[in-house]
Parts: structure tokens; C-alpha cells; sequence
């Protein structure tokens, strides 16, 4: 048995003349969480759809609980498209259980998994209401639902939380830890970094349909190095930017956030901003996943230029 | 059978069995096939109201007689005018109050006889409705005979006799089958044969057109995805085919049966006035069957457009050519009721795109020989293996496929790869 939930190698996929995945190669171990994060249009649905040999590879090798794609095991896998998948006028519960059935699991017991997934995401009230009663958010989670009820080992989840609010978001992020924490793999993929940084063990950045980072959340940010810092301050703060050993100074109105140069020290700063400012925060943070990502990406950017 | 097909069979059933559609359809046809059969005859055979009719004479001598033998005209057995005075005075004055009395609504019409109508055999029927066919052409008939009467006795001879030597003939059909002879009515056969064909071929085109626009749902909202997570593409269009098939069977159950209720209904009222065509078990069973097996012919075909479009407009194109052998065969359907074993009809019979319509005609109207049935079913079910060997590779490609309108050639290479 291979320590890898999911295998890709040098995966290519073109449509009509645009490259939507160049050749991509990624690992996704056994019981974690796993973030394809991209932009709009990098190539992350393309991707799934390729691991859930919905569309097939134009090159390359996938292989998915030790199978190849287009010969693995359906029913240990569970998969959240993008868009709705649910028939709009089933009624909530008969459409839950008949999602079960055609991953083969029997009526009864569709039935009795169905009751506490139902309470937990909160839509025990509306199991005998038509999918298209219920809110968009609401169908999210019935849709996710849908993806774990035959208790699948691997998710694969597109977009999982959008169109959920704050409460939403943080009911799916427990209960998609809990799931892991049972031992199954999943695979998400985001645009919304902040949404998922929290919840991944593992990320992979895309762009354009290549991959420019991947690792573990941790091992990433170490690599970019603690070189942020939160400034919160009364005064004119317009000279920062303009001092040696700042890269770059984002202003999100309650703080700005100052990025430095490679191996700049920040002390110097401090006391300039000390001096100069009536500082009620000086903090030396770690680079946002957002941050690292739009910065490789520029990078990246500039190097294919 | 897969648990996991028979879930898909068991939710495309219920889907639409559940629509208010489908319960009002199920029990309206019936009610509508009784009209569509029972209407006409009435119509044709029983008419209206009987006529208040004057007669205004002007050559002076036919008058009486004519009054007298239109008294005597008979429809079905019923007398059919009601014949009024003129009332008295000049033919003119006579005309201009019944032409008054007519407009009034206290006569239906009258009959002028012009002054030369003995010579010419013309005579003019002024009324608000002249419509109606059937009466007006026993009253030409009854008037016909007193002139022709006339003439005779004018002639020297014996009007009764020459009648008696002169009789039409009178041709009578009358049916045959296994069951025994039975006098027919050929326009209640005939009306009866083409709604049963209407039927079908509504029934047939609706329900394949159901099983397209719900494909196409499922790409739309995406369920198509996870469907085709759980099983593969060709259970997915056998559960389609199955599951809608049988709620198109169970609502062609429920017609069949009713129409056996009420053809031993009418079976057991003999003496009606209406008679009821002859409802006979092999047409029964060819009618539920022809439905069936050209429902799966026309669905799988109507499965692999909507599995290659993304939208019902972008179908359209698509749906002619399907359809197109449909409309050729109630194109040529005259042609099969006129000559139900002629080689036309044998050959459209047996052609497999025609056969659910034009086997099931020729079955009602003069059932053919077996082996040409056997043969038309053994051709028709291979066509439909061939048509679902199609559509499932264009489905395998199709469900999945968002974009642009595959071309035809495009369609070809996904039949001749998937």
C-alpha cells in the first residue's frame, strides 16, 4: 500500500488551442489536506476533472488510490463539482440517498448516515423541501452531503466554499478536519487563499495551468522567510515605502503591512517608524499564503517575460 | 440488473410519474381517445336537429309532391325535415316571407322550384346553414326522385317499375377477422385508425423529446458530473432509456386498458346507436409494444443530441434529421390505409424507422401476416440495438463536453473513438 492518496505526472491538457494544465506533477499524501490554490482560470477545475477522469489527459500519468484514473475504484471517492450537481426538484432527502445509491450504498443505510450529517450542517429542516427551495449556501452543503455520504476515502472538491457565509465556512472547515482526522485524504481547490490557509496541510500554487510553488503550508512560508510587518500608527505614514529595505507597503486602512527585501533587518524600521509616528502595533509576521502567491507569481511572471 | 442502475430506472421513473403533466395526460387521453372516436361517428351518423323546411313551387305542379316525398325522407331510419306551409299568394310574395321567416329563425331554410325545374333538374335550397351535407343530400335525393318520377310518368312509363329494374348497387363492407364478420362503417374505422397512429407518434416524439431535455438539464445543472462519478455513461443512458420508457409504458397501459373497457363497454351495448370499431388483443399488445420499441429507438437518438448540445436551442439542428422518417411516414400514411397490403405499405411496414407507426396501421386496419410482424419486430429491435450502440459512445463524450456545438463529422469521430 503507497503512502499517496493521489498521484499526477506531467499532466497536459489543451482546449481548442489555449493550455489549460502544462505539464503538472503533483503528490497528495494519504490522510491530508491538500489546497490547489490558483486564480480564476489557472487550471485547478481542469485538474480535478482530469483526477476524476471526467476529462482525460492530452499527456502525462494519474494514478488515484494506487489505480489509474480511468480504472479506480468510483465508489471510494467522493466529488464535489464546482457548479450545483443536485437535481433541482428532488426532494432534499430522497436526492441525498439516491447520491449514495449510485456509489453503492444501500437505502437503509443512506437513511440512517443521512439524519446526523443533516443536523450537523444544519439542514435537518429541510430534508423534505425541493433542491430548489433552498439557498445557494444551503445547496452547497447539501451538496457536500451528497460527496461524504458513502464515506468516501478520497474527496476531491471543487470551490467547497464558495457561496457559504462566515458560519458556514467555519461548520464546513471542522467537518472537513474531522474527516481527515478519520483518516480520509482531500483534495480542494480555492481562489480565496485566506478560506483555506487555515485548513490545508498542503498546498499547491498554480498559474496559467503550471504549478509555481507546492509543499506544506509551513515549509512554504518558512521559505519566504519572516520578512512582514503589521504597522498600525497615527500620523502620515506615506514615507515608508520610501525608506531602504522595504519592498513594498500594502495599506488596508486599520494597518499597513510592509513587506521587506530579502534579508533586510527590520530594526531600522522600527526606530525610524518610532520616531516619526505614534506606532500602536509594530508586529513581524509571517507572509500570507496570498502574498506569497502573488509575489511568485509576478516573479514567475517576469521570468517567462 | 446493478443496484446502482436500477436506482438511476427508479428516480427517472418517479421524476415523471410525480408531474401533475404526466397524471393529467395518463387520464385525459382516454377521456380524449373516446371523443376522437365517438364525436365523428355521431357526427357523421345521428346529425342534428330536424330541419323546418318550406317548399315554394313555381312550376305550380311538383309542390305537393315534393312536400310530400321530403315528409317521407329518411336518415338512418329518422325522419329529417319538417316540412312547413308556404303560405299562400304569388311565388314571389311566397319567397320573400319564407326568405324572412328563414332570417326570423322560424324556418331552417326553404326549397325554390323554378318554373323549368322539371326540364332543367335545377332547384335552389336558401338557408342559414347549407353546411350540412348530409341532409341537404337526402333532400337533393328526395327531390331528385319526384322529378325523375315525373319525367317517367310523363313518358308513359311506371315510375315504381322503373326504379325496382334500375337499383343501384348497394355496397355493404363488412369486416373479417378470426372473431367473425361484423358489418363496418369505413369512416369510423378510418378515424379510428389514425388516432390510434396520432398517438403513437406523439407519444413516441414527446416522450424522446423528454428524455433530450432532460439530458441536457443534467449537463446544465451539472449532476451529469457526478453521476458520472458513480457509474459509467452507458448505465447512465440505459437507466434514462429504462426509467422514462416506463413511466411512457405505464401511461400506455392505462390507454390500452381503457380502450379494451370501453370497446367491451360498447361491445355490451350493441344495440347503441353508436358502433364502436372493433378493438382486437393483437392491437392492443402491437400498440403498447410499437410505443415501446419506437420510444427506444427515438430516445436513444434524442439521448446522444442532447448529450451533444448545451442547450434546447442548439437541438433543433439536430432534431430534424431524427424526426425526419417520423413525418415521411404521416406523410404516407393514405397510401397504407388505402392499400394495407400493397407493396408500398409492406415496405414502409418493415423499414425500421417507420415501422412503430406504419406495422401498428397496418395491424388495425387489416391485420397482415404474422411473419411480416415478427419480421418488422426482429428488425426494428436490431435497429434499436444499433441506435443505443451509438448513442452510448456519443454519450460517453457528449455528457461531458461543455462548448462549442459539435459539428456532424465531430460527431462521427466520437461515435467511431469513444
Amino acid at each position: 500500500m503507497n503512502d499517496k492518496a493521489i498521484v499526477l505526472e506531467g499532466i497536459s491538457k489543451a482546449f481548442a488551442g489555449h493550455v489549460a494544465v502544462k505539464d503538472l506533477s503533483l503528490e497528495v499524501p494519504r490522510g491530508s489536506v491538500f489546497g490547489l490554490l490558483g486564480p480564476n482560470g489557472a487550471g485547478k477545475t481542469t485538474t480535478l476533472r482530469m483526477i476524476m477522469d471526467i476529462l482525460g489527459p492530452d499527456s502525462g500519468t494519474i494514478e488515484i488510490l494506487g489505480q489509474p484514473a480511468d480504472h479506480a475504484a468510483r465508489d471510494r471517492i467522493g466529488y464535489m463539482p464546482e457548479e450545483r450537481g443536485l437535481y433541482p426538484r428532488m426532494v432534499l432527502e430522497e436526492q441525498l440517498v439516491f447520491m449514495a445509491a449510485i456509489k453503492g450504498v444501500a437505502r437503509r443505510e443512506a437513511e440512517r448516515r443521512l439524519g446526523p450529517w443533516l443536523e450537523r450542517l444544519g439542514l435537518a429542516d429541510w430534508r423534505k423541501k425541493k433542491t430548489n427551495e433552498l439557498s445557494k449556501g444551503m445547496q452547497q452543503k447539501a451538496q457536500f452531503i451528497a460527496t461524504v455520504l458513502h464515506e468516501p476515502e478520497v474527496l476531491i472538491m471543487d470551490e467547497p466554499m464558495s457561496g457559504l457565509d462566515p458560519v458556514g465556512m467555519d461548520v464546513m472547515r471542522e467537518v472537513m478536519l474531522d474527516l481527515r482526522r478519520r483518516g480520509a485524504t482531500i483534495v480542494l481547490s480555492s481562489h480565496q487563499m485566506e478560506a483555506v490557509e487555515r485548513l490545508c496541510d498542503r498546498v499547491a500554487l498554480i498559474n496559467r495551468g503550471e504549478k509555481v510553488l507546492d509543499g506544506s503550508v509551513a515549509e512554504v512560508k518558512a521559505r519566504h522567510g519572516k520578512n512582514t510587518v503589521v504597522l498600525a500608527y497615527d500620523g502620515d505614514g506615506s514615507f515608508l515605502g520610501s525608506l531602504p529595505g522595504v519592498a513594498k507597503v500594502t495599506d488596508f486602512g486599520q494597518y499597513v503591512e510592509v513587506r521587506l527585501r530579502d534579508g533586510a533587518d527590520p530594526q531600522p524600521l522600527l526606530q525610524e517608524a518610532a520616531t516619526r509616528l505614534r506606532l500602536r502595533r509594530f508586529e513581524i509576521v509571517e507572509p500570507s499564503l496570498h502574498d506569497i502567491f502573488v509575489e511568485t507569481v509576478t516573479k514567475h511572471g517576469k521570468e517567462a517575460a | 440488473m446493478s443496484a446502482k442502475l436500477w436506482a438511476v430506472v427508479k428516480r427517472e421513473y418517479l421524476e415523471r410519474v410525480r408531474t401533475k403533466g404526466f397524471v393529467i395526460a395518463t387520464i385525459l387521453g382516454p377521456l380524449l381517445m373516446a371523443g376522437m372516436m365517438i364525436v365523428p361517428l355521431l357526427v357523421t351518423r345521428s346529425g342534428g336537429k330536424v330541419l323546418r323546411v318550406a317548399v315554394s313551387d313555381a312550376t305550380g305542379q311538383l309542390g305537393a309532391a315534393v312536400e310530400e316525398a321530403l315528409r317521407a325522407a329518411r336518415s338512418d331510419d329518422k325522419p329529417r325535415f319538417d316540412v312547413r306551409p308556404a303560405g299562400p299568394g304569388p311565388v314571389e310574395a311566397q319567397e320573400a316571407a319564407l326568405k324572412k321567416a328563414v332570417l326570423g329563425g322560424a324556418l331552417d331554410g326553404y326549397l325554390h322550384l323554378p318554373k323549368d325545374a322539371l326540364a332543367s333538374g335545377v332547384a335552389s335550397y336558401y338557408g342559414r346553414n347549407v353546411s350540412n351535407r348530409i341532409d341537404l343530400r337526402t333532400m337533393e335525393r328526395a327531390v331528385s326522385d319526384v322529378l325523375v318520377g315525373r319525367r317517367l310518368t310523363d313518358a308513359g312509363l311506371d315510375p315504381t317499375r322503373v326504379k325496382d329494374l334500375t337499383r343501384e348497387l348497394d355496397l355493404k363492407t363488412i369486416r373479417l377477422s378470426e372473431k367473425g364478420e361484423r358489418e363496418d362503417r369505413g369512416m369510423a374505422s378510418f378515424v379510428f385508425s389514425i388516432t390510434l397512429m396520432m398517438i403513437l407518434y406523439t407519444s413516441i416524439l414527446m416522450w424522446g423529446q423528454l428524455v433530450m431535455t432532460s439530458v441536457i438539464e443534467e449537463k446544465t445543472s451539472r449532476v451529469i458530473e457526478v453521476m458520472a462519478s458513480g457509474l459509467p455513461s452507458t448505465q447512465l443512458l440505459w437507466g434514462k432509456l429504462l426509467g422514462v420508457g416506463a413511466a411512457g409504458l405505464t401511461q400506455f397501459l392505462v390507454w390500452a386498458l381503457s380502450l379494451l373497457v370501453a370497446s367491451l363497454f360498447a361491445a355490451g351495448h350493441a344495440v347503441s346507436d353508436v358502433k364502436m370499431p372493433e378493438v382486437s388483443p393483437l392491437m392492443l399488445v402491437s400498440f403498447v409494444l410499437f410505443f415501446l420499441l419506437g420510444f427506444f429507438f427515438y430516445s436513444a437518438l434524442y439521448a446522444s443530441i442532447g448529450a451533444a448540445v448545451n442547450t434546447v436551442q442548439e437541438a433543433q439542428n439536430f432534431v430534424f434529421p431524427v424526426i425526419l422518417p417520423l413525418i415521411i411516414g404521416m406523410v404516407c400514411f393514405p397510401a397504407v390505409i388505402e392499400s394495407p397490403d400493397g407493396g408500398l405499405a409492406v415496405a414502409l411496414s418493415l423499414v425500421p424507422f417507420l415501422s412503430p407507426l406504419m406495422m401498428f396501421l397496418r395491424i388495425v386496419v387489416l391485420p397482415p401476416p404474422m411473419w411480416q410482424i415478427v419480421l418488422s419486430l426482429v428488425l426494428l429491435v436490431l435497429a434499436i440495438a444499433g441506435a443505443v450502440w451509438v448513442a452510448a459512445r456519443i454519450y460517453r463524450v457528449g455528457i461531458l463536453m461543455y462548448g462549442k456545438k459539435p459539428t456532424f463529422p465531430e460527431l462521427m469521430k466520437w461515435v467511431r473513438h469513444a
